[in-house]
């Protein structure tokens, strides 16, 4: 009976110093801007091997879609920090949006169009001319290629635009020559994909054509980061640790380990290529720090966006830009 | 008919309207994640032209989606109101197809047929043909049997006749279920237009939703309730006529 006891205060006792224990940690909620998958290691791996808890934050990473805006969830509360593309910070902004951005996640947008290696190379804008080109209506790959348009003096006579969504038959089926992808997801299905069938293809990147349209960022609302400074620190610390951990090839077999328990929709080789991929966008070169703000690229997007009639006034994005 | 439809909407969006602006109001959201009565106005003047027609491109699909779903329906509905084994084989088909949720189909149909017109048909006759043949069904195999035993009796009865008989003393059901099946027609249309299609209100929707624009589908929305309200106020005015016209050549009263 004495026995009996005394193993009830244990499990009493082990109880209530792991609620002390949770209760000093922050709890936040964190959602991205797409599903679980490659493009995500860094927040994948922040959370797994306990950099967010090593700071004192419970962090629930949570999936994003275009549903699941991270600006609405900032502003309905229901998240404290998010990912979101720059096109939609700034168009945010433009509609009085209260919003920082903490962090650049990628240093080269992922979104590009892949094409057949049997058909000329695009060295030039003008080569665009007499391809049938695909665009998400609405995404912002109108915007850039919009651009690249305008800059090099391309008519809607001069192109055939198709429009397209996430079904590759048109492109499998050659009705559309240049199709848009997000290099690191996308891009390299479709690269194995093709290349098992015997076709070489190549990858048009608008910033080759000096077209720097921002991509993913980690923002945050201007209450949290006006109210809460240490944890936003400590939060943006324990991520860009987690992302430099997960970019880290040394590590390569232990993040794909994690990715594969969120995303069991692709396989191992395509996750290893993805990872590859993500890697050259994240950080291009070893000398580049992860989150770095490439600020005269967010005032393009701005521009461009501006041009585009994508927003109705300058929103000076680059007064939100915190690091 | 046709005004207390509209109306109606009218009311019901309002109340949606105004509860969304309280709530923005109430926890001070900016115009992106709700936006003002400005804003709706503003954005209102820009795309009206646009979301109208692409909202009566979207109703094009409906009503052709459902005249062939209607006629569909009617054809198994009469091939199937016997009680001999096909009459039973067709009930206990249509049934069980009815049960499967053909939205899922939708890809599919989109791989093999692409993003255009007839795959937008397809998938809103298929959506609201199969509640319509449950409908047809059950009218068409429940006979009139005080008006139809004279006809037996006397030998005179046809199948046609039959079937005359059944419509027309079920015609207030069938003009409901007729009408009911317009919503269906155009949710199947917009499903399609969302899932892959490049035309129609329920494509600019997406695109909306790519530029997190509530404003856009605010409207959006108010267009595709008026046109569906008047449509059906009109496929009711149209029912009443002629239960109307029908009733006044037996010699009845209309009413």
């Amino acid at each position: 009976m004495k026995k009996k006891r005394i193993h009830i205060l244990a499990v009493f006792l082990f109880t209530a110093l792991l609620s002390v224990a949770s209760a000093d940690e922050i709890e936040l909620n964190y959602r991205l801007k797409w599903l679980f998958n490659t493009s995500v290691a860094g927040d994948i791996y922040a959370d797994a091997k306990g950099y967010f808890s090593e700071a004192g934050l419970k962090v629930h990473v949570r999936e994003g879609s275009p549903e699941k805006n991270a600006i609405n969830e900032l502003e309905l509360g229901h998240a404290d920090f998010g990912v979101a593309s720059a096109d939609q910070v700034i168009r945010a902004l433009d509609k009085g949006a209260k919003i920082r951005v903490l962090a650049q996640l990628f240093q080269v947008n992922p979104m590009q169009w892949i094409y057949r290696a049997d058909q000329p190379r695009i060295k030039t804008l003008d080569d665009l001319r007499g391809r049938n080109i695909g665009i998400t209506f609405g995404g912002n790959d109108e915007t850039v290629m919009n651009t690249l348009f305008a800059k090099a003096g391309i008519t809607s006579k001069d192109v055939k635009i198709t429009g397209v969504r996430f079904d590759f038959t048109p492109f499998f089926k050659r009705e559309v020559d240049v199709w848009p992808v997000y290099f690191n997801s996308q891009g390299v299905i479709l690269k194995d994909r093709l290349e098992k069938e015997g076709e070489r293809v190549y990858f048009f990147n608008p910033a080759d054509f000096g077209v720097n349209f921002v991509a993913n960022s980690v923002i945050s609302s201007e209450k949290v980061w006006k109210n809460r400074p240490e944890v936003v620190k400590k939060f943006m610390d324990a991520l860009l640790k987690g992302w430099e951990a997960a970019m880290d090839p040394a590590n390569e077999a232990d993040v794909l380990m994690e990715v594969k328990k969120q995303d069991k929709e692709s396989n191992d080789e395509l996750r290893r290529l993805q990872l590859i991929a993500t890697r050259e966008l994240i950080k291009p070169s070893a000398g580049v720090k992860i989150g770095t703000m490439d600020v005269e690229a967010w005032k393009q997007t701005e521009a461009i966006m501006l041009n585009e009639k994508q927003i109705k006034k300058p929103v000076h994005v680059e007064s939100v830009l915190k690091q | 008919m046709l005004f207390r439809r509209i109306y109606q909407f009218l009311i019901v969006y309002s109340i949606g309207l105004i509860s969304l602006l309280l709530i923005k109001t109430a926890l001070s959201l900016s115009d992106y994640v709700i936006p003002g009565f400005g804003l709706i106005l503003e954005t209102f003047q820009e795309v009206f032209d646009t979301y109208f027609l692409d909202a009566m491109n979207t109703m094009s699909v409906t009503v052709l989606g459902q005249c062939v779903s209607i006629a569909l329906a009617f054809g198994v509905g009469i091939a199937g109101r016997r009680s001999s084994w096909m009459g039973s084989f067709i009930k206990v088909t249509a049934y069980n197809i009815q049960a499967y949720p053909i939205v899922a189909l939708a890809p599919i149909i989109f791989i093999l047929l692409g993003d255009g017109f007839i795959s937008r048909l397809l998938i809103a006759s298929m959506i609201c043909y199969f509640p319509l043949l449950l409908s047809v069904l059950g009218i068409m195999a429940t006979p009139v049997e005080d008006i139809e035993h004279f006809y037996i009796i006397t030998g005179r009865m046809r199948w046609q006749l039959e079937v005359k008989i059944r419509a027309f003393e079920n015609l207030s059901k069938l003009t409901t279920v007729i009408s009911g099946s317009a919503t269906l027609a155009m949710a199947g249309t917009i499903v399609a237009e969302f899932i892959a299609a490049n035309a129609g209100i329920g494509y600019s929707i997406r695109v909306a939703l790519y530029q997190s624009d509530l404003a856009k589908i605010l409207i959006a929305l108010f267009l595709i309730g008026i046109i569906i309200s008047i449509y059906q106020g009109c496929l009711e005015t149209l029912g009443e006529q002629i239960k109307t016209r029908w009733s006044v050549s037996k010699g009845g009263n209309p009413r």
